[in-house]
Order: structure tokens, then C-alpha cells, then sequence
């Protein structure tokens, strides 16, 4: 009995598991919504909002050396508090009223499959 | 006895004309119905939308606090020829406004802004917001907060600056009601509780969003001379 309850919840854990790429694509769902207007549905950096006036150059995700610089804290941070917490642009805003912690923590997971980097551990 | 009678004269104009807003805001509806508006807008508060897909499900924007959000004068104008206003396509970030919004006939268009105008919410108080200049205004707008990077307004040497992903700011003082900007701004949930736009609650002060409203109520084309 002990075995087969064991096996249960392997099985329901494994379950669990494999339901990642549904948060996987979550993220997605996330970033294209909010992050796309400025970074680009594929993450280029080359959104709708970035016309020859936009004050700087949103940051292009596929470019893993830049990206690579970055741990995931610093991801982190300037999602949740905006260009100015890291010294950058306010055109990028906090998006810290908007976003659950759990949907931020996607977002980074995300960038890093665009990046295909694992950035500067922290 | 000359006052009673001033009285009772005002109060039967009084009664004829909510009678009459009534009746036309019936009217209204019955062609926006007629028309096919309802496939893209709902005009039922409160909002409905919990998560991006709603959002996403939308053709058009909700309208059940029009009567609150636009003014009376700019939506009679639009609903005969309604220009573009957003630069791109609702809910769409590649394709641009095709500006194929369906036109009304004179006959149509006023009821239909009757009705439009009858929806309001009790969340947008009127009088808090006068349209003026406003120095600190702009510089949250153009500065402090990203404003300007999703919305387009006319900046230094009335050239169209700014992003693209929201809707255009141009004119922004004469098709939007001043005191709905703050209200928005204050309570983002209420109007729009998923949208592409930053929550600034908490973010930005009260006076904060009262100077960005008079900022962006005061978006008026230029008187010609």
C-alpha cells in the first residue's frame, strides 16, 4: 500500500511537473501583452513605441553577451522597479503595481529562453 | 404666487428634458443595437475582463463609462467620421489602425451619443480637473514616468512624438472628459482592470496624477488665428 502511494504521488508530482510548459507559456502570454510594446514580440528591442524619436534603444533580449551581464535579480528588479532602479532609462516603467511576483519570476524565466543564456549568477 | 409658478415652470422643463435625454438615449440604443456596435463594445458595467485573454477576446473598447470618458461635442463629430485613434490595431502590436470603424449617419449619430453619453460611473467626480499648462505635469509625462512611450502628443515644434501602443493623446483635451484622466489614473482597476498600461497607483501621488490630468486635459489643437 505504502509502495503504491508512493508511486501516486511520483506520478502526481511528475504531473505537476510537466504542466511547466502551461506557465511557460503564461510567460509568453505575459511578456507579449506588457513587455512586446517597447521590446518586440520576439524580443529584438524593436516594439511599436520605438520610432526614430525614442529617447534609447529598449534592451534587445537576444543579444546573450549583454544579457549574460545581467543576473537574474538585476531581471528581477528593473521589471519590478523600472529603468531609474538600475540606473537606466524611465522609459522603462515599474511595472511593480502591475505584476503578480509570480508572473515577474515567469518574465525572467522567459527572457532567459530568449537570451538562451543563464546570465551572471548572482 | 409668481415664484410658485416660476418654480413648477422649472421644474416641467426639468422633467421634459430628462424625458427627452431618455427618450433619445433609447433611441440611441436601439441603433447602436441595430447597428452591430454591441459585437465590439459592451456598454454593461462593471468591467468584466480578469485576465489578459478577456482583454485579448475584445474587439473594440468597452464603452459602459462613455457618458463619463468622452466629451459630448468630440463624440457627435467622431461617430460621423471617426479617424483613428490609436495608431495601431486594438489588441494588435504588428498591424496598423486600418481606420475602418464604421461611420453613422447624421440621423444615427445623435442618438447613439445620447446613449453613449447616458453611461457613467459613479467613480469619476466631476470638477476635479482643470485643463491648463502644467510644468510638473510634463515632467512626469515626458520624464519621469513613461507616458510618452506608448501614447503619441504633439511635443516641441508641434511635431507628433511618442509611442505607438496606446492610444494617441493628440487632442487628447478635446475628446477626453478632464476629470475621467484622473479617475483613471486613480482607479485603474474600475475602468480597466487588464490593460498594457502600467498601474501608477502607489507609484505616482495624488498630485502627481491631478498635474498629469491637467497636463493631458490641456492637449488642445491650436486655435486658428
Amino acid at each position: 500500500m505504502k509502495k503504491l502511494l508512493t508511486l501516486a504521488a511520483i506520478v502526481a508530482l511528475t504531473s505537476w511537473i510537466s504542466t511547466s510548459p502551461a506557465s511557460a507559456a503564461d510567460a509568453e502570454k505575459v511578456y507579449k501583452f506588457y513587455c512586446a510594446q517597447c521590446h518586440g514580440l520576439t524580443g529584438k528591442g524593436d516594439g511599436p513605441n520605438v520610432t526614430k524619436d525614442f529617447p534609447v534603444s529598449p534592451r534587445n533580449f537576444t543579444e546573450a553577451k549583454e544579457m549574460d551581464k545581467l543576473t537574474d535579480a538585476d531581471l528581477k528588479n528593473v521589471i519590478l522597479d523600472g529603468g531609474p532602479s538600475v540606473s537606466k532609462s524611465p522609459m522603462m516603467p515599474p511595472w511593480s503595481k502591475t505584476l503578480t511576483v509570480e508572473q515577474v519570476d515567469g518574465l525572467v524565466k522567459h527572457l532567459r529562453g530568449i537570451c538562451k543564456c543563464k546570465g551572471k549568477q548572482g | 404666487m409668481k415664484a410658485l409658478l416660476t418654480m413648477t415652470f422649472g421644474a416641467a422643463i426639468l422633467v421634459a428634458t430628462t424625458g427627452q435625454a431618455l427618450a433619445d438615449a433609447a433611441a440611441g440604443k436601439a441603433v447602436f443595437d441595430a447597428k452591430g456596435c454591441a459585437d465590439c463594445h459592451y456598454t454593461e458595467g462593471p468591467a468584466r475582463e480578469k485576465i489578459i485573454d478577456d482583454q485579448l477576446a475584445k474587439k473594440g473598447p468597452e464603452l459602459w463609462y462613455a457618458g463619463s470618458k468622452f466629451q459630448k461635442d468630440w463624440l457627435s463629430g467622431w461617430l460621423v467620421d471617426p479617424k483613428p485613434i490609436r495608431p495601431m490595431k486594438f489588441n494588435d502590436l504588428m498591424v496598423e489602425n486600418p481606420g475602418d470603424h464604421p461611420k453613422l449617419g447624421g440621423g444615427d449619430a445623435g442618438p447613439v451619443r445620447d446613449f453613449l453619453m447616458s453611461l457613467t460611473s459613479k467613480d469619476v467626480k466631476a470638477g476635479k480637473v482643470k485643463p491648463k499648462k502644467n510644468p510638473k505635469g510634463r515632467q512626469i509625462f515626458a520624464k519621469k514616468m513613461p507616458c510618452s512611450g506608448c501614447h503619441e502628443y504633439v511635443g516641441r515644434k508641434k511635431k507628433i512624438m511618442g509611442g505607438r501602443s496606446g492610444p494617441s493623446l493628440v487632442e487628447a483635451g478635446i475628446r477626453l472628459n478632464p476629470d475621467w484622466i484622473l479617475a483613471y489614473l486613480q482607479k485603474p482597476k474600475v475602468f480597466k482592470p487588464v490593460k498594457m498600461m502600467p498601474v501608477f497607483v502607489g507609484l505616482l501621488s495624488d498630485k502627481d496624477m491631478l498635474n498629469v490630468s491637467r497636463y493631458v486635459a490641456n492637449f488642445k489643437p491650436k486655435k486658428k488665428k
